[in-house]
């Protein structure tokens, strides 16, 4: 059994709740207690308001609205499924950008009745902006519009265009009706002329993000301290990427020293060499003063500057971004201060295009700019590796993570 | 990896974190399976050495013997430091009208004693056990869950948490003087395990647990179609059915609002086995607390619990 992390997207009242409700109910997957407490009277699943489900804090469920991200937990046969249910309100899309990061599939929701809008766009930008693999456009209530598989194919064709703009691709399309099961677990009988699979087994088959990148990273979380006399200290953290050896040489950054690989860790046993994803402890032979935000790397398309094309989404809704101010900088456990400098331009929703822009930014905005660093540091581009590639931004006046980045190739090779 | 091993490495990866940013953290230990399971995660976390905090609970008072037993029975196996803070104490101390009626839980009062330890140590951050899937409220939360001074949670103010980046600055940069009297942060590092997550993973790491969690035989009075242990802090009257059960737990929280289960699970296989086939949730089956409102957790968590 593996692990699959997927967000559910979509505008206010398109079906995101009653979705996740809908797979939860048609896999068994609510106990009957819970089932209870979002009962109408009736029977059957569609006298349950499966929007419930998802809808934990009180102000929700009054006012019928996601504000915050949920976590929901499914099991089938063969995968754990972490679901993310996100707010749709544009007010909100900070919360889905928190939800999305790290998923390995989205599903963008659209209401058959009312089409594309323009929160179909942002919640598209945001998939592109964090780059998520597997996406799958549903366009619900179907039921509402008598399963036309005219209407399904428009709006098909008006999401591919948009799509296009943002660089998309391999996106599926499937028809479905989240409040009447169709096409969830089942081929819906009342849409014939849908040749695909119903959702549930487009989901089976998703594949998890893995790493494709040979070179090896390893960020270090923190030092654990000797136990007995003559071992040194333990470098404790996560295999980003490319394997670890004993007696590989590694460079450390930001020293610029070189060490070797004396032993590895992986819990209580030691290992020969660890995969990218493990947690180990890593003890080197002629180490330096080294401690957390070190990274070790091996390998050599590795990049270390000061100035960082970045791609940003804004998340303070307190503060707009303040140009020259100082914020606090993290990836992974690397932490420098930055400032904003030139900001090339600003997402324009209805072009899909970054165009400049004098406005303010503020929350939920895009934006591509530099970043410049008070030294330099050791990254990866996003499209390379994501993992060592993409960090936050923090206001050190109230610790709020005010933005996310993703680190464009243009840091490497200016265009 | 396997989902075991997913969910086991983003935990290690959790506490390490926390360790790499926090001065003062402490782990909360109620000898239930949740935080055993943390302890057990921590000690591989930061093997060879030892978990650089101490383990605490939060005493209501309530306790089962077993669970007490099993407590120092584990702190002395791995040598953790324990702090015991009791709800009673606080009680005296702040002069809080103490839990009545037939079911006198301390559950709620168990947030002044936590609030009042984590100002007594300056603590800034707190690992709990708390799972996302139990209960709707916590479905909500953060991994790493900022609270303010006074312990409330802001569920609408929550900060951005992206990827594996987890924000767990409090105070200001001159962090030595800033720790005292400001926020905190609650840590769940099995925030995405399930019940049944839980046990497989004991299974897999052979993790012993209070003998609770498996069929005994014990005394309870049937209570609207549940089974709650006869203690000294249970107030009988007339009318309660007394029955002699084959029972186990499935949480273990405070007696008075924790309800055992008829089982005759006696090994983890069959405990596995056991909630699989079940149709009721985990807090649905054995917690009364969360049965008084719709919001029972969300209002607990607003004040300052775990």
């Amino acid at each position: 059994m593996d692990i699959l992390r997927l967000i559910t997207a979509g505008n206010v009242d398109d079906g995101k709740s009653t979705l996740i409700g809908r797979l939860l109910y048609d896999t068994k997957n609510i106990k009957d207690d819970v089932l209870e407490s979002v009962a109408k009277p009736g029977s059957g699943a569609t006298a349950i308001n499966l929007a419930h489900i998802t809808d934990g804090l009180r102000a929700e469920r009054e006012q019928g609205i996601t504000i915050d991200v949920a976590y929901k937990y499914f099991t089938t046969p063969n995968r754990k499924y972490i679901i993310t249910d996100a707010p749709g309100h544009f007010q909100y899309t900070k919360n889905l950008v928190t939800g999305a990061s790290g998923v390995d599939a989205i599903i963008i929701l659209i209401d058959a009745v009312n089409g594309i809008t323009p929160q179909t766009r942002r919640h598209s930008q945001v998939a592109a902006f964090l780059a998520i693999k597997n996406v799958v456009v549903a366009i619900n209530k179907m039921d509402a519009q008598s399963y036309s598989e005219a209407v399904f194919t428009a709006i098909k064709n008006d999401y591919l265009t948009i799509a296009d703009q943002l660089g998309l691709k391999n996106i599926t399309f499937i028809p479905i009706s989240a409040l009447m099961g169709d096409n969830i677990l089942e081929e819906s009988p009342n849409m014939r002329w849908y040749a695909g699979t119903p959702l549930m087994a487009w989901l089976e088959q998703c594949m998890p993000n893995e790493c494709n990148f040979s070179e090896t990273r390893f960020s270090v979380q923190c030092t654990i301290p000797q136990l007995h006399e003559g071992n040194g200290l333990g470098y404790a953290g996560k295999l980003l990427s490319g394997a670890l050896t004993v007696g590989q040489t590694l460079s450390i950054y930001p020293t610029g020293a070189t060490a070797t690989v004396a032993k590895i860790l992986h819990g209580y046993n030691a290992v020969a060499a660890a995969n990218a994803g493990d947690n180990v402890v890593v003890y080197l032979n002629n180490e330096g003063n080294i401690g957390r935000g070190a990274l070790l790397c091996a390998g050599e398309k590795l990049n270390i500057s000061n100035h960082l094309d970045v791609t940003i989404c804004w998340l303070n809704d307190q503060q707009k971004l303040q140009p020259g101010k100082y914020y606090l900088l993290r990836i992974n456990t690397t932490e420098q201060k930055c400032r904003i400098g030139n900001i090339s331009g600003k997402l324009n929703l209805d072009t899909l295009t970054y165009e400049p822009n004098e406005e303010p930014v503020s929350v939920n905005d895009f934006i591509r700019a530099t970043l410049i660093l008070d030294a330099p540091i050791a990254f990866d581009p996003f499209e390379n590796l994501p993992e060592n590639g993409r960090g936050i931004l923090i206001d050190v006046e109230t610790n709020y993570t005010s933005a996310a980045f993703t680190i464009s190739l243009r840091s490497v090779a200016p265009l | 990896m396997n989902h075991l091993d997913q969910l086991e490495a983003e935990a290690i990866y959790i506490f390490r974190e926390v360790a790499g940013q926090f001065r003062r953290p402490v782990l909360l230990f109620s000898g239930g399976k949740d935080s055993t399971v943390l302890i057990h995660l921590a000690m591989k976390a930061f093997y060879p050495g030892k978990p650089p905090f101490p383990v605490m609970h939060i005493d209501t008072g309530h306790n089962f013997e077993e669970a007490l037993t099993f407590r120092d029975k584990l702190v002395a196996q791995t040598g953790l430091e324990l702090i015991v803070r009791k709800v009673a104490d606080t009680i005296k101390a702040k002069n809080l009208t103490d839990a009545t009626g037939k079911f006198p839980s301390r559950n709620a009062l168990q947030s002044y004693t936590l609030l009042d330890a984590i100002d007594e140590f300056s603590f800034d951050a707190c690992f709990g056990g708390g799972r996302r899937d139990e209960e709707k409220a916590r479905a909500k939360e953060r991994i790493f869950s900022i609270r303010a001074a006074d312990g409330s949670w802001k569920p609408y103010n929550q900060r951005p948490e992206l990827w594996n980046i987890y924000n767990g600055r409090i105070g200001s940069d001159d962090r030595a003087q800033a720790i005292a009297h400001t926020q905190n942060v609650r840590v769940f590092p099995i925030s995405n395990w399930s019940e049944l997550d839980v046990w497989r993973y004991i299974q897999r790491e052979g993790i012993a647990l209070p003998a609770l969690y498996f069929a005994h035989t014990r005394r309870c009075i049937r209570y609207e179609g549940r089974l709650i242990a006869v203690s000294d802090y249970l107030n009988i009257d007339e009318q309660d059915e007394l029955v002699t059960k084959k029972v186990r737990y499935r949480t273990v929280g405070d007696m008075t609002c924790t309800a055992a289960v008829e089982s005759e699970a006696i090994t983890i296989a069959e405990v596995i086995d056991e909630i699989s086939a079940s149709a009721i949730s985990e807090r649905g089956e054995t917690r009364i607390d969360d049965r008084c409102s719709d919001a029972a957790m969300e209002d607990r968590k607003l004040k300052g619990y775990f």
